[in-house]
């Protein structure tokens, strides 16, 4: 029902997540370059959300989004050494105000995970909560289902209230599995973690 | 709120900050240290609960130190015991913390590398392999029994299909078997139980394997840890094109080989991930490690040295007490610390301060009293007439009043803490002859006094005569020793100047001699007299001429002596008879005048210098009362001038005062012989003369008269030659009464000593 519009690096009146991590660290170490996790790394190579858009089917809206994670021999190589990478699509649904801060619709995270199963030497997804899990025979097989994001129900129509309706989608690579803390205290020297631009676009129903 | 008090509760959120980080962290650290999730949840607060409790106790120990290098630096009391604990503290905390933090470091690294050992990680791969080995096997077995179905199945359709499926998932324990045609849907299912739907198709992978004339293997993990093999291979095979059927058949792995496999594959995948958090890990570590220990080793250094100023504080107190009490302040109370020994201590200062106060103000009460008393007593001392003077046997003036030094003649209030033999003579005093005369007296005083004190008897009351320019002095002086505990005897003499007491005394027994005498001589010389000249009237004629001339001389030398006799009891019954006093303001300057030229055209042998003040107002006396005094002295200058040449008699009047009256001087002076010494000081009595034919009563008259007029006479030899008499009268009625009041007052002074 509603095109992509456009790609932002930030979107406005939001904070990062690890950012009392990042404050801590910048009290300890304040002079040391903070390196570009977008730019250089294992994660590198083309990293976008090619496409997104929202459906209303039956008073539920649900997302739909076409994400193009990077492929490499470095990933290869990390997974079959045993990581866990994290796979984060980040939605939300703002509704923007003139004098004040935007109010937050909704922020929901849909959390996956990739690995290497060492014993079967596949490929697998599963969800955060373990319960749905999928394998793959290659990387790019599981990469391209990741991008795949059909019909994920995101609200119900009647929690949306008065419009306009400002629609963000995010998605993030991680190494998963390390603590959050941990993440933060090496967010300078991890390049184990990307975020893709904000794909932002105004829903109309 | 000043800006003191700002400080002091910035400060104190400071601390509180600190300590409420500090305990934060710990509480933080001891609640998470058992749990790596909750740690690593909790370890931004850690950390961040760290960073606060250090900055904000780096920021109040700077402050600390600061404040006790400036108090050494200034040589503040307590500074140094306050700097010595610290720094035994500071080494009692630092040395083992350091040590324990590097061990701890060590101990960080090994730990966390032991756990990536070479052994351990190919031990996993070995493990993988073993399972993966197994697994293998397993899907060898499971494609070559479903290659061996297809192969079978190519000749069977419809039921037999499916009864040949259904005996081969018994026979291989499979889950389901399904044959699918060339468009991938599902021509015969073999299942356990009935299935709602229809299949879902196989993964591209699967068909694209088949299609290709090949088998197709896979083992698949599932959500639930359990595996599945999943198989494939073509029914129909043909040359150049795909198979028109293929059979997939999903096997389920043993449960037991499954969780064995799932249990090796979770355990490589966790020890992947915890290769990759290695480093993370450590740094994690180090950093709460580090965090952690600076918090405890500043907190520890700021408790040092807030329990040293705390130690000390009671200290500084004391000591800035003791110079408060040094300097006299005995109302200092300093605040009890505790109820330890130092709070002992304090206790026993502020005890001692109380009671220095109570003494203190006891003395100060004391020595009001005693300041009173001694005011009273320097107040009665400088009033009396009488001298007193305290004195040791060395002769030192402990005390004296101003009347000592005024019968003394000599400065005794300056001269306290001398000698007496150093006192000199009063230096305003330009008269020369005066000042011989007071040093001649307070000589003969402090020889007689010495004498006294040489001797045995301390204690003393009699009568000491000093001599004087003006004749003898006699004092009435006693002694008696003052009760002290030094090794000197203090002696106080008291004394009064008892001479014109016994000159009054002399002059009231002369007055009544004088009244006697002419009550009970001037009587009988009448008749006496008459009685010689009715005999020589009587006689005369009846005689002859040799007892004519005795008759005659008889009779003159009676007449003669009586009426000498009358002269002398009128000059006695003039000396004792009271007066009736005639009191009219005249011009004494005039008066004066008129006096000397009457001398001067009737004796021309002395010369008579006049020199009078103009200043000089009308007196009020009896004008011819004070015309005899100045005949008198007159006379008498002009007498003792006689036979002398070059004689001169200077008279001169000045406005004078004595105390608060204003009095008329009249000086007589005369440069002739002067005063003889034997009756220099009795020169006012009657019948003391130094003349061959006085009558010894001039001078006494001349002292009444100027007593009756409330003045004063004195009488005194010049050093240079000649005597000089000067007589002081009141110049008004109020003045003399102030002169008479005086001299009642010293006259009772007199009487009483």
């Amino acid at each position: 029902m509603a095109a992509s519009l456009k790609m932002t690096s930030a979107r406005p009146g939001r904070l990062c997540a690890p950012w009392l991590a990042a404050l801590l660290l910048c009290m300890l170490v304040p002079c040391l370059p903070v390196a570009s996790a977008q730019a250089q790394g294992p994660l590198d190579g083309n990293f976008q959300i090619d496409s997104a858009y929202i459906v209303l089917d039956h008073d539920v809206l649900e997302l739909n989004a076409r994400i193009h994670y990077p492929d490499n021999e470095r990933i290869r190589n990390a997974l079959q050494d045993g990581i866990t990478l994290g796979i984060d699509v980040e939605v939300a649904i703002e509704r923007p105000r003139r004098f004040w801060f935007d109010a937050t619709l909704l922020d929901s995270t849909l959390r996956r995970e990739l690995t290497y199963h060492a014993v079967t030497g596949r490929y697998v997804v599963r969800n955060e909560a373990n319960v749905e899990q999928h394998s793959y025979a290659t990387l790019n097989e599981a990469l391209e289902q990741l991008g795949h994001i059909d019909d994920l129900p995101i609200l119900v129509q009647s929690q949306l209230g008065p419009g306009p309706w400002q629609v963000a989608v995010r998605a993030g690579v991680s190494r998963g599995r390390m603590p959050a803390a941990l993440r933060a205290l090496m967010f300078w020297t991890d390049d184990w973690h990307r975020l893709s631009g904000w794909y932002t676009w105004m829903l109309t129903l | 709120m000043d800006a003191h008090a700002l400080k002091r509760s910035a400060l104190r959120l400071l601390a509180a900050l600190a300590l409420c980080a500090g305990l934060a962290a710990l509480a933080l650290l001891a609640l998470s240290v058992e749990n790596s999730a909750t740690f690593s949840r909790w370890l931004p607060w850690i950390l961040l609960s760290s960073i606060c409790g250090v900055l904000a106790l780096g920021a109040l120990l700077t402050r600390k130190l600061w404040q006790l290098y400036r108090d050494y630096r200034n040589h503040v009391p307590g500074s140094r015991l306050a700097m010595r604990t610290v720094w035994i503290f500071g080494s009692l905390v630092i040395a083992p913390l350091v040590i324990v933090y590097l061990f701890s470091l060590d101990f960080i690294n090994r730990g966390i590398d032991s756990w990536f050992r070479v052994e351990i990680k190919q031990g996993l791969n070995d493990a993988v392999g073993l399972s993966r080995a197994a697994l293998d096997l397993r899907l060898r077995e499971q494609a070559r029994r479903t290659e061996s179905l297809a192969r079978a199945l190519r000749t069977l359709s419809g039921p037999a299909l499916l009864t040949r499926l259904d005996e081969e998932r018994r026979a291989a324990e499979a889950q389901e078997i399904i044959v699918y045609d060339a468009d991938s849907r599902a021509v015969a299912i073999s299942s356990p139980t009935p299935l709602l739907q229809p299949p879902a198709p196989p993964a591209p992978e699967v068909t694209l394997q088949v299609f290709g004339g090949r088998s197709y293997v896979s083992l698949d993990p599932l959500a639930n840890g359990r595996y599945t093999i999943t198989t494939a291979a073509p029914i129909d095979v043909h040359p150049h094109r795909p198979p028109t059927r293929y059979v997939l058949i999903n096997y389920a792995v043993p449960t037991e080989l499954s969780e064995l496999a799932e249990g090796v594959q979770r355990t490589a995948s966790q020890y992947g991930d915890l290769s990759a958090v290695r480093e993370p890990l450590k740094v994690s570590f180090r950093l709460t490690l580090t965090l952690v220990v600076l918090l405890t080793l500043l907190g520890a250094i700021y408790g040092a040295i807030f329990s040293a100023q705390r130690l000390t504080r009671p200290v500084q107190d004391l000591i800035a007490g003791t110079r408060a009490v040094g300097k006299g302040d005995f109302g200092t109370r300093l605040p009890l610390p505790s109820r330890d020994e130092m709070g002992f201590l304090v206790h026993s200062f502020n005890d001692m301060t109380k009671r220095l106060r109570r003494a203190s103000e006891e003395a100060a009460r004391s020595r009001a009293a005693v300041e009173r008393e001694r005011e009273r007593l320097s107040i009665i001392l400088s009033r009396l007439s009488t001298g007193v003077i305290v004195t040791d046997s060395e002769l030192t003036l402990y005390a004296a009043n101003a009347s000592a030094g005024t019968i003394l003649g000599a400065q005794l209030l300056e001269a306290v803490g001398s000698t007496l033999e150093s006192v000199r003579k009063p230096a305003a005093d330009p008269d020369a002859t005066r000042a011989s005369g007071a040093d001649a007296r307070l000589s003969a005083f402090v020889g007689a006094l010495r004498e006294r004190l040489t001797g045995s008897q301390l204690e003393w009351r009699e009568q000491l005569t000093l001599p004087s320019d003006s004749g003898e002095r006699v004092l009435l002086w006693a002694g008696t020793r003052l009760p002290d505990e030094r090794a000197r005897a203090m002696i106080v003499i008291v004394f009064d100047d008892i001479t014109a007491l016994l000159a009054a005394q002399r002059e009231a027994a002369w007055g009544e001699v004088a009244r006697r005498l002419a009550h009970e001589i001037k009587n009988p010389l009448t008749p006496i007299q008459l009685s010689a000249e009715r005999l020589r009237r009587k006689l005369l004629p009846a005689m002859n001429a040799e007892d004519t001339v005795l008759l005659e001389r008889a009779t003159h030398t009676i007449v003669q002596q009586v009426d000498a006799m009358k002269q002398m009891v009128n000059a006695f019954s003039e000396y004792a008879r009271a007066p009736d006093m005639k009191l009219a303001c005249f011009n004494l300057n005039q008066l004066v005048s008129e006096v000397v030229e009457l001398y001067r055209l009737q004796d021309a042998s002395a010369e008579i210098r006049v020199d009078l003040d103009a200043r000089l107002p009308e007196i009020e006396a009896d004008r011819g009362r004070v015309r005899q005094i100045l005949a008198n002295l007159i006379t008498n200058g002009i007498e003792a001038l006689a036979g002398q040449s070059g004689g001169c008699v200077q008279i001169s009047t000045v406005l004078q005062s004595l105390g608060e009256a204003s009095t008329a001087l009249i000086s007589v002076r005369d440069n002739g012989p002067g005063f003889r010494r034997e009756i220099l000081g009795r020169m006012f009595d009657p019948y003391v003369t130094g003349k061959p034919r006085g009558t010894g009563l001039g001078l006494a008259i001349i002292k009444r008269i100027v007593e009756e007029h409330g003045g004063r006479i004195e009488a005194e030899n010049v050093p240079t030659g000649g005597a000089r008499v000067q007589v002081f009268l009141p110049v008004g009625a109020q003045d003399r009464a102030l002169l008479m009041a005086a001299e009642r007052r010293m006259e009772l002074r007199r009487e009483r000593a």
